[in-house]
């Protein structure tokens, strides 16, 4: 293709990206380099505030316990459904059937499950199993409890993407030579679907880390995540500069993860 | 008793259509047989059946006199090679081969020494630390098969392991999947839609059709007495006319004239009617008409140019008729010509 003519193609694509994304994250970052003058004092600051370092750790905590229970979760239902025929579509429908509600509206969902006087508690307490409503939301297992149901479609449809490209001859294959279906699957499938579980790992954790309303809405004020934090600084107490920072903190951690689970996908796939 | 039995072997996926009808085949211990004929005649369906990865709904697969119907497929030993070859992409040559003498908890210098000999056998050994993609189609080929053998398994299952090979590879292919079967003395089945593959490799051969076995014999007896006109015209046989009984040893064509057949001496049960069949090869052309028996006039239709010799479509009054002639004499289309069919090379079935 000619040079003019590609940059004819890409030119609506860079202009989009400079207006929207490249101009503001300058202008929303370049104040939190500087302090009288080009400083990190302000992130020195960030990592040195107690509090902003328990949410920092609250916010990773969550990520990756989230990523792992989707993990665990997602690995062996994603399997199932790579291996069914006829049902398959429907099964992946279903399980991509949570994506096509607002997040909102899930997380009041969960709110009317776990609450004080919610359907759990309710069920619990008239089966005998407790005394007084266990204090479900609001918490970190509330957080955790949504982010999971946000975010295990993602790592279900990014593995059954990769296990379909698992040949049924090569399961068959390891089968004949005497492993029976579970050691099959930890042989010959789990080491194929690697590189999906790094792919929707990152998913669920870039996602976990980035998610707004569901911990805004599961977690309340006391439970603050970055995401939380940003929009409390930057709306509440109008303090856009920390709020900057917290972004940029954000923006590395993702980016840093993204590389790394790279790295580690490339290694661990030796095909 | 023969070494694996599948008796009454009936499989049907939905329950209506019959996939497998009261299938029976037995094979000999050391024998390599055949399951051939064209997609969707069951040959893999019975492959499956004995390999344990289908259920049949009814009948046994019996193995050196156990039944083992319903053993689950990583309880049978057996070996299997698919068309695909299906080697472990994230593991080694050395590895894709020791994964079954690895699950047999082989101790590993043992381990080690029967998978560097499997891969000397099959000429591997050079390749051991490569993966599976770093290896050209023939050694993939090897490998499945190395992988199979190397845990001595009761039983040799190939499902068309030659047809994703080009020509030249699968004809030296062949001969290796024959030399080390007699080697080992490994009974093999061997699926394929490859008349040719199949004939040269296999002690005894199946020809299957709509979920039943056409004919079971040696390749030499199907070539030369086709059972039935499907095993006929599987074989080569191309050209067919109807025969009806006119005492005895003697027949007529359709058009009333008598047929001598040397085979008719063979058929002296009291069959009244027969399809004869002769392979276009076997057709003897002549310009010039010649009366006698078992002769044709007929017009060239069609002439076609196969290499070593020309096909000729003739339009005769038994309708059709192919044949393949030799170069020295060409007939150009339209002209009349007289074939000549050898009473000693018509078969009747």
């Amino acid at each position: 293709m000619k040079r003019s003519v590609f940059l004819l193609l890409i030119a609506p694509g860079i202009l989009l990206l400079t207006i929207f994304l490249f101009y503001p994250l300058v202008v929303t970052l370049a104040p939190t380099f500087s302090n009288n003058g080009p400083s990190l004092a302000r992130y020195l600051a960030f990592f040195s505030d107690s509090y902003y370092l328990a949410v920092f750790f609250r916010t990773v905590w969550i990520a990756v316990v989230a990523t792992l229970v989707c993990m665990i979760l997602g690995v062996p239902t994603a399997y199932f459904i790579s291996r069914r025929r006829r049902s398959k579509s429907f099964l992946m429908a279903l399980s991509i059937f949570p994506l096509l509600t607002n997040p909102v509206v899930r997380a009041f969902a969960w709110i009317n499950i776990l609450g004080r006087n919610g359907v759990l508690n309710s069920l619990l307490l008239s089966w005998g199993w407790i005394t007084t409503p266990l204090t479900l939301l609001y918490t970190d297992f509330s957080i955790l409890i949504g982010t999971i149901y946000l975010f295990l479609p993602l790592m279900i449809v990014t593995l059954v993407g990769s296990m379909d490209t698992i040949e049924e001859e090569v399961t068959e294959a390891a089968e004949s030579l005497g492993a029976s279906r579970l050691v099959t699957f930890f042989k010959v499938v789990l080491p194929l679907s690697l590189p999906g579980i790094v792919v929707g790992s990152v998913l669920v954790f870039t996602g976990a880390i980035t998610a707004y309303s569901t911990p805004n809405l599961l977690g309340g004020n006391k439970n603050m995540l970055l995401a939380t934090l940003i929009y409390q600084r930057a709306m509440s107490l109008a303090d856009w500069t920390s709020a900057g920072v917290i972004a940029f903190v954000m923006i590395v951690m993702t980016v840093v993860t993204v590389m790394v689970m790279q790295k580690v996908s490339r290694r661990l796939d030796r095909r | 008793m023969s070494y694996a039995v599948l008796e009454n072997i009936r499989v049907s996926y939905d329950g209506k259509t019959p996939v497998l009808t009261d299938l029976n085949l037995s094979i000999e211990r050391g024998e390599l047989v055949s399951l051939l004929g064209a997609s969707g005649c069951g040959k893999t369906t019975t492959l499956r059946v004995v390999g344990g990865f289908i259920e049949p709904r009814a009948g046994r697969f019996t193995l050196n006199g156990v039944d083992m119907t319903r053993t689950a497929v990583h309880k049978r030993n057996f070996g299997l090679v698919f068309q695909s070859y299906a080697l472990f992409p994230h593991l080694t040559v050395f590895e894709n081969v020791a994964f079954g003498l690895k699950l047999r908890k082989i101790e590993s210098a043992s381990l080690k020494s029967r998978v560097m000999a499997m891969l000397d056998i099959t000429d591997l050994g050079a390749l051991a630390n490569r993966y599976p993609r770093q290896l050209s189609g023939g050694q993939r080929q090897r490998v499945a098969l190395a992988r199979a053998l190397v845990v001595e398994p009761q039983l040799l299952l190939l499902d068309e392991p030659l047809s994703n090979l080009d020509a030249k590879l699968r004809l030296s292919m062949r001969v290796e999947i024959k030399r080390l079967q007699k080697k080992l003395g490994i009974t093999t089945i061997f699926v394929t839609h490859d008349q040719e593959e199949c004939f040269s490799i296999s002690d005894r051969v199946a020809i299957m059709d709509k979920g039943v076995i056409q004919q079971f014999d040696t390749p030499e007896a199907i070539y030369s007495h086709p059972a039935n006109e499907f095993v006929a015209r599987f074989v080569g046989f191309t050209n067919f006319f109807n025969l009806t009984a006119s005492g005895t040893g003697r027949c007529l064509n359709n058009l009333g004239e008598e047929m001598v057949i040397d085979e008719i001496r063979n058929h002296t049960g009291g069959q009244t009617s027969w399809t004869g069949a002769i392979r276009p090869d076997d057709i003897v052309l002549t310009g010039t008409e010649v009366s006698g028996t078992n002769r044709l006039t007929g017009s060239v239709e069609v002439r076609t140019f196969l290499g070593k010799s020309y096909q000729y479509e003739l339009e005769t009054k038994l309708g059709r008729v192919v044949v393949n002639a030799p170069k020295d004499s060409i007939f150009e289309p339209g002209t009349l010509v007289c074939a000549h069919l050898p009473s000693d090379k018509i078969v009747l079935c």
